[in-house]
This record gives structure tokens, sequence and C-alpha cells, in this order.
């Protein structure tokens, strides 16, 4: 029987991996997917949040969670763009993708 | 109507103040020539260099009274002051000012006398009217009002004050003819006059106040009126606007108790008012209105430059000589006595202590001044000390009374003294005036003059009045008030101030006499050295123009007929009471009247047998080959050196603890504000390290917040907010 908590559990465990990621990495691509999959793994629990809400009756009112989940899926999409842009200009400039180099706003 | 209008009096001197600084003395400023303005300017600046290297220094300690040189301060003429030889004729505008304020002046004393005249026989005015009231503020139930008053005590004072200026000021004509500032300098005269009449005029304790601190800083303009002179410590003489600091800074430190003693007063009796305060001071602790009165008597110590606020009035000397005659004999020290006369009733109501301090301090200043007089050689601070000695003999005056006597007795020397010290000094500044139109510097030292009288017989005869009339020699004003003072003492049985009275009128003669022999004969002289005799300065010396001899002769008629008011007494009686007039004839029958004569007699005698017969290179002879003679006048000679201990004290124990305030100001205080500062400084340095420019650190802080935040709420909803 899948339930909430699956949900929940999944959203959670696949956040912290990808945290761990995007904390970890050297390659600003792979920080970037981190971020991504962070995000999708909010979408999981969302969805999963609207699916199984029991408040409120008619499904058709319970659409609230999966609209959030397609402005996430939009806003990823742009922000994917925006920084493989970033990321591309940063590597002609610099040659490098190596977040480790990039702190030039330090004290 | 004629009582009413005597504010016109007050504000008379005001008045021509006003004019002078706003009118006559740009006009004078503007008719000068530029071009030599600026020459004269370019001197000034250019000169100072050779007068200091100039004059033989003399260690301050064996400065020698007997000695005779001549070489000390051998500054050029004019270089050393503010004497201006460009400006040698003085301008219309200059000559306007000072006749605007001697008309002035000649209203003001022509209406004193016309009230003093019209309240002589009557005693009209003898509780006093309130001539002019303003209301100035009203807080809390309390008027704090300007009121100003005439009663007989004042129209006492107010002839004084007003004959006196005059006098000054018509002698200051010739005497300020060279100096710069001429017009200026009759305006500070007509400030320091109103000054003192507000103290004359005043009815409660507010007025006198604002009057008090006035007369304080027109002393303070006149005495450093020669602001470019510079100080000689060869002759122990600082610079004028050292002795006008000095002077402002000493009378500060009475005010300090006067303005506490108003304060206990007010706080008691809720009136600054005399006459409210008297009907209320029965309510008062007897021992609290006692502080009061001596508080009180703080201001008038230092103001009457009574010991231990003595130092300022010799040096006060440094300004023009005029101004001396003025602060000394009518303007600024009588104010002192003056206002313990007006409050005598509150002084009376918190006997006897209160009173017996004023005497006990008069009698010692006295005494003490008194002896320093005896070996000065400065013409003028012979004439200082003295001026302290006799204002000591008008608190005596003062504290040995009784209500049933009244301030009489110490207001009758006021009245008669202000006659002979102005004759003394604006004499003494003849003599100056002489002896640096002869020797073209400026000349105080007695060991330059002598044999004067010949060469300048006017200065000379109406000077030896003054000085019979300061000795008590019987028939001249002194005689009557200074012995009707040192009977009293005796007869309200304070025998230790009788006898220190009686000392000092000894000592007085001689050393006026001393002076004056000094100064105007020598041995040689006619009438065994009184009269003419070997002149030891050089040059040519003539007698003054008639603009300074006539006030001189003025004077010293004055100086003997003073003494014959015999209504004085109960004309000037504050209290109400009826008191004993001056009786001639009781006080010429007591034995103990002749006991004060002969021991003046023996002073004048000694004087006159000593400095008579003898140069003055053998008494100096005299004196320094005996040990005890030689300790002796060495102290005498450095005033017991007090001025020594007060400059040690400021330089040692005011400086010091003001050393310590720095101190603590610049590391305790500027430690703490500068300690905040820095460790925020450091702070922030230590901090912004935090801020590494790498994005995964911002990322680990900012989840990193968050998982504490969560494990947080986890916590508090599993245990608080369940």
């Amino acid at each position: 029987m899948l339930t909430l908590n699956h949900f929940l559990v999944l959203g959670a465990v696949l956040f912290c991996i990808r945290l761990y990621g995007a904390i970890t990495k050297r390659n600003a691509v792979a920080v970037l997917m981190g971020i991504e999959i962070m995000l999708n793994a909010v979408n999981i629990t969302m969805v999963g949040f609207s699916f199984f809400n029991t408040q409120v009756g008619q499904y058709s009112q319970r659409l609230t969670g999966q609209i959030f989940a397609i402005f996430i899926i939009t806003v990823a999409a742009a922000e994917a763009a925006v920084a493989l842009a970033m990321i591309i200009a940063i590597y002609r400039k610099r040659d490098t993708v190596d977040v480790g180099e990039i702190d030039m706003m330090k004290w | 109507m004629l009582y009413q209008l005597s504010w016109t009096i007050l504000f008379a001197p005001i008045a021509a103040f006003v004019v002078i600084i706003f009118g006559t003395r740009p006009w004078d400023l503007l008719s000068r020539p530029r071009v030599e303005a600026h020459t004269s300017e370019a001197e000034q600046h250019a000169l100072p260099e050779k007068g200091a290297a100039g004059g033989v220094s003399h260690p301050a300690t064996d400065h020698d009274d007997h000695t005779v040189h001549d070489n000390h301060g051998d500054q050029d003429h004019g270089a050393d002051d503010d004497e201006d030889p460009k400006v040698a004729h003085i301008s219309v505008g200059a000559r306007v000012s000072s006749y605007v304020a001697m008309l002035v002046m000649a209203f003001a004393c022509v209406y004193s006398w016309v009230l003093l005249v019209s309240t002589m026989s009557s005693n009209a005015l003898q509780q006093g009217i309130t001539v002019l009231s303003y209301n100035w503020l009203h807080v809390a139930n309390i008027d704090y009002s300007i009121v100003f008053q005439i009663d007989q005590l004042g129209i006492a004072m107010l002839v004084v004050v007003t004959t006196i200026s005059l006098m000054v000021m018509f002698y200051s004509q010739g005497y300020m003819e060279n100096s710069a500032g001429y017009a200026r300098f009759y305006s500070y005269l007509s400030l320091f006059v109103f000054s003192m009449l507000v103290i004359v005029f005043s009815q409660n304790f507010l007025v006198i106040f604002i009057g008090w601190e006035l007369v304080g800083l027109s002393s303070y303009l006149l005495i450093g009126f020669w602001i470019n002179k510079r100080s000689r410590p060869e002759e122990q003489r600082p610079s004028p606007a050292e002795a006008s600091l000095q002077s402002f800074i000493m009378n500060r430190i009475g005010d300090v108790g006067f303005i506490l003693g108003i304060m206990i007063l007010f706080a008691n009796t809720g009136s600054f008012d005399y006459k409210t305060i008297l009907a209320n001071v029965h309510t008062m602790n007897p021992n609290l209105l006692g502080v009061a009165m001596l508080l009180i008597f703080c201001g008038a110590i230092g103001k009457s430059a009574q010991f231990p606020l003595h130092t300022w009035l010799p040096s006060a000397m440094e300004g023009p000589t005029p101004v001396s005659a003025l602060i000394h004999a009518a303007t600024m020290v009588a104010a002192g006595v003056y206002m313990v006369a007006r409050t005598f009733p509150l002084f009376s109501a918190a006997a006897p202590f209160a009173l017996e301090v004023v005497a006990s301090v008069g009698a010692f200043t006295a005494f003490f001044a008194a002896t320093i007089a005896l070996v000065q050689s400065d013409f003028k601070r012979v004439l200082a000390f003295s001026t302290i000695s006799q204002l000591g003999y008008m608190f005596v005056g003062i504290g040995v009374s009784t209500p049933e006597i009244g301030v009489g007795p110490g207001m009758f020397h006021l009245f008669t003294h202000a006659f002979f010290k102005a004759l003394l000094f604006l004499g003494a500044g003849s003599v100056l005036h002489a002896l640096h139109h002869a020797m073209h510097k400026e000349v105080q030292d007695v060991r330059l003059m002598g044999g004067l009288a010949s060469k300048m017989p006017i200065t000379a005869i109406t000077w030896l009045v003054a000085v019979l009339a300061i000795s008590g020699f019987p028939g001249f004003s002194g005689f009557w008030s200074k012995e009707e003072i040192i009977g009293l003492a005796l007869q309200q049985h304070h025998p230790v101030i009788y006898a220190l009275t009686l000392v000092t009128a000894g000592l007085t003669a001689f050393y006026m006499l001393r002076a004056f022999i000094l100064a105007f004969g020598g041995k040689g002289g006619k009438f065994g050295g009184l009269w003419g005799g070997p002149y030891r300065g050089y040059g040519e010396v003539h007698e003054s123009p008639k603009t300074m001899t006539i006030p001189l002769i003025i004077l010293a008629v004055f100086s003997i007929f003073a003494g014959y008011w015999t209504g004085f007494f109960s004309y000037v009686n504050v209290t109400g009471v009826h008191v004993p007039n001056l009786d001639f004839a009781t006080l010429l029958a007591d034995p103990f009247t002749w006991v004060g004569v002969v021991i003046a007699w023996i002073g004048l005698g000694f004087a006159w047998i000593v400095y008579g017969r003898y140069d003055l290179a053998k008494i100096n002879q005299f004196v320094q080959s005996n040990a005890l003679l030689r300790t002796l006048h060495r102290i005498l000679f450095n005033r017991y050196y007090i001025d020594t201990f007060y400059n040690w004290l400021t330089q040692f124990v005011v400086l010091g603890i003001a050393g310590l305030a720095q101190w603590f100001d610049a590391h305790i205080v500027d430690g703490i504000v500068n300690g905040v500062a820095f460790g925020v400084t450091e702070a922030g340095k230590g901090a912004r390290h935090i801020e590494t420019g790498r994005v995964q650190s911002y990322m680990l802080g900012f989840f990193g917040g968050v998982a504490v935040l969560a494990v947080v709420v986890v916590i508090l909803v599993s245990t608080v907010w369940k």
C-alpha cells in the first residue's frame, strides 16, 4: 500500500543525497545538477501532499500542490538555462568550472 | 519727584558707554589716518625683541629696597606700553568721547550732591524708596525682580562714586593723553561707574550680584587696558594682561561663596529682597544663617581684597593710575564694604560670630598689609597695600559694631578714605606722569625719585595732605573716622582687635610718610628732609598740567573737610534704631583717642627722622648688616611669600589635580571610548573571514542553519508546545 510517508521519505532521501552532492562536488555543472534534483525532490513531496490530502473533499480542489510542482519545474528550467550560461561564461573567462576556485568575492 | 528720578543717575553712565562705543569711538577710529596706523602696528611687531632683552636682571629675592639703581627696564620710550607717539594729538572723536563721559558724570555728580543736601537735614530717605522696578521672571510663585532703590546709605555712596569718578575722568585727560585707546578708556570708565551704581542702587541680592559681576568685568577690562605691555620680572611686576586675569579669577573665588550664601538665604526665606529676608530671617536655623552670612562675606573678601584673597590688588596696579584711583577709592573695593554695610542687619541677626569673623579678618588684614607696605619700593604698590589695610579698618568698623551703633563708623571711614586714597593715587599718577616725561620710560620705583617737592609743589602739598589724612593726624578727615573705629573696638571689648588697629595706625603713619619723603623729600631738603632734596633720577621734571592738578586740589579740600560731617552716622543708619552721632567733643576728650594719635605721631616722627636725615644707601646698609632686620625685610618685601605660595599652589596642586584629571580623561574616559571602537574593529576583522567567497560554504551554512532550526522546532514541538 503506497502511503504519504513513502513519498515524503523518498523526497527527503533524494534531497539529502543531492544536498550532499551540491555541497561537495567541485564541478559547477555537478553542483547545478544537485540543485536541480533537490528541486525535484521537493516536487515529489508537493505532489505527494497533493494526492494524499484528505482534508478537502473534491479531488479537483486539491490541485495546489500540483500547480506548485509545475511552477517549480518552470523555474528550474529557467534557472538551469541561466546557470549554464553563467558556467559557460566563467569557463570562457577562467578556463575552469571548479567552484573551489571561483572565490573572487571573498573578503 | 526729585528722589523718584534718581534712576537717571544710574543709567547715565551706561548711556555714555553706549554713545562712546557706538558713536564717538568709531568716529575717532575712522578719522585717524590709515597709513600711519599701519606703520605703527608694524613697529609694534618689530620692537618687542629689543625691550625683552634690555634691563639688568635682579634676582627677585635680592631685590633691594634702598639701593639706587636706574638701569632697570631700559625700554625705549613708547615701545613697551600702548603709548603711541603717532597719536599724540587726540582726534576730535576721542576728545568728544571724553567730554560725553565727563558731562554725563558731571550730571550724575551734581544730582547726587543735590540728593545729599536735600536729605541731609530731614533724613527723609532713611528707609529708602523704590525708584525702578522690573519683573524679570515669575516662576513658581516667586518673583525674580530687578528692583532699584535709593536710600541714605546709597546716597552717601553715590556722592563718593560720582565725585571720585568725575575727578578721575577729568584727571585722565592729562594722564591718558599719550595713550592709545583714549576713547575706549572713557567708555570703560563709564561702564565701571555704571556697574558700581548698580550695586549702590540694588534692592535685592539678585541685582547686587549682577552689579558685582559687572564690576568684575569692567575692572578686568580696565586693569588690562594696556594689553600690549609686558611683565617685568625684575621688579616683580606682572603684565597688565596677567594682572587683569588674576584679579578676575581671585574675585571669582570669592564670588563662589557669595552666590552660595545668596542661594542659602533664598532657599530658606524664598526671597532675594533684603527687607523680606530680614523679616523672615528668624525662621532660619541660626547656625545656617551664620554660615550663609560668612559665605556672603567671602564675596566681600574677594572684592575688597581682604586676606587671603588680597593678592590681586597689588597686581591691579598694572592698570593705568586713574583706574587704580577709581578701583581703590570708590568703585571696586568699596563694593565689598558697602555690601556688608547694606546687609548689616542680616549680619547682626546672625550674631555674634558672623560679625566677629568680619572684624577679625579686617583687623588681621589691616595689620598684615601695613607690615608689607613698610618696605615696598614700588610707589603704587605702597598705596595698594595701604588700601588693603584701610579696607581692613572698615571691616573692623562694621564688625565690632552693634545694631545700636549701626554701620556708621565703617562707612564713615569708607567715605573719608575714598577722598584721600583717590588723592594719593592721582598724586602718584602725577608723579609717574612727570617722571615718564623726564626719563622717557615708566618709573614707579621710589629709589628713582626723591626731592620732587620743589619741582612739583602742587602734587607734593596735596599728597602731604593725603598722607596726614590717612595717618590720622588730628584735624584731617582720616583722624575722625579712624579714631572712631579704634575707639569703638575698645569700647565693644575687643582688646586684640584694638591692639592690632592701634599698631596698624602707627605703621600706616610710618610707611605713608616714608613714601612721601622718598618721593618728594630726602636728606638735605627743607624742614629736616621733608621738602625737596636730591633727585635720584635724571631728566627735567615739571609739574603736571592743570587737568591733573585741579582734581588734586579739589580732593585735598575734601580730604580735610570730609571728616566734619557729624550727622553721618544717623544719615547712613540702615537698622532704623536711633544711633548716636559722631561727637567731636567726646572723641577729643577721650584719652584713648590721644593714645592713637601719639602712636601715629611716633610713626610719622620715626619716618621723618630716618628718611629725612639719612641717605637711602645708609639706611639700606644698616638694615642689611643686621641679620634679623635683613630677614624681616626680605620676608616683608616678598609679601610673606604669599604670592609665591599661590604660584606654587597653582603650579603643583591645582595643575597637579588638573594633570591627574587630564590623565584620567585621556586614558580612562578616552580609553573606554577608543577601546569599544577598537574591539568592534577587531571583531569585524575576524568576522569577515566567514565571507570566503565560496558558494558551497554559504550553502553549507544556510542548510546547516535550517537543520539546526528544524531540530529546535522538533524539540519544542515535542516538549514545550505539546
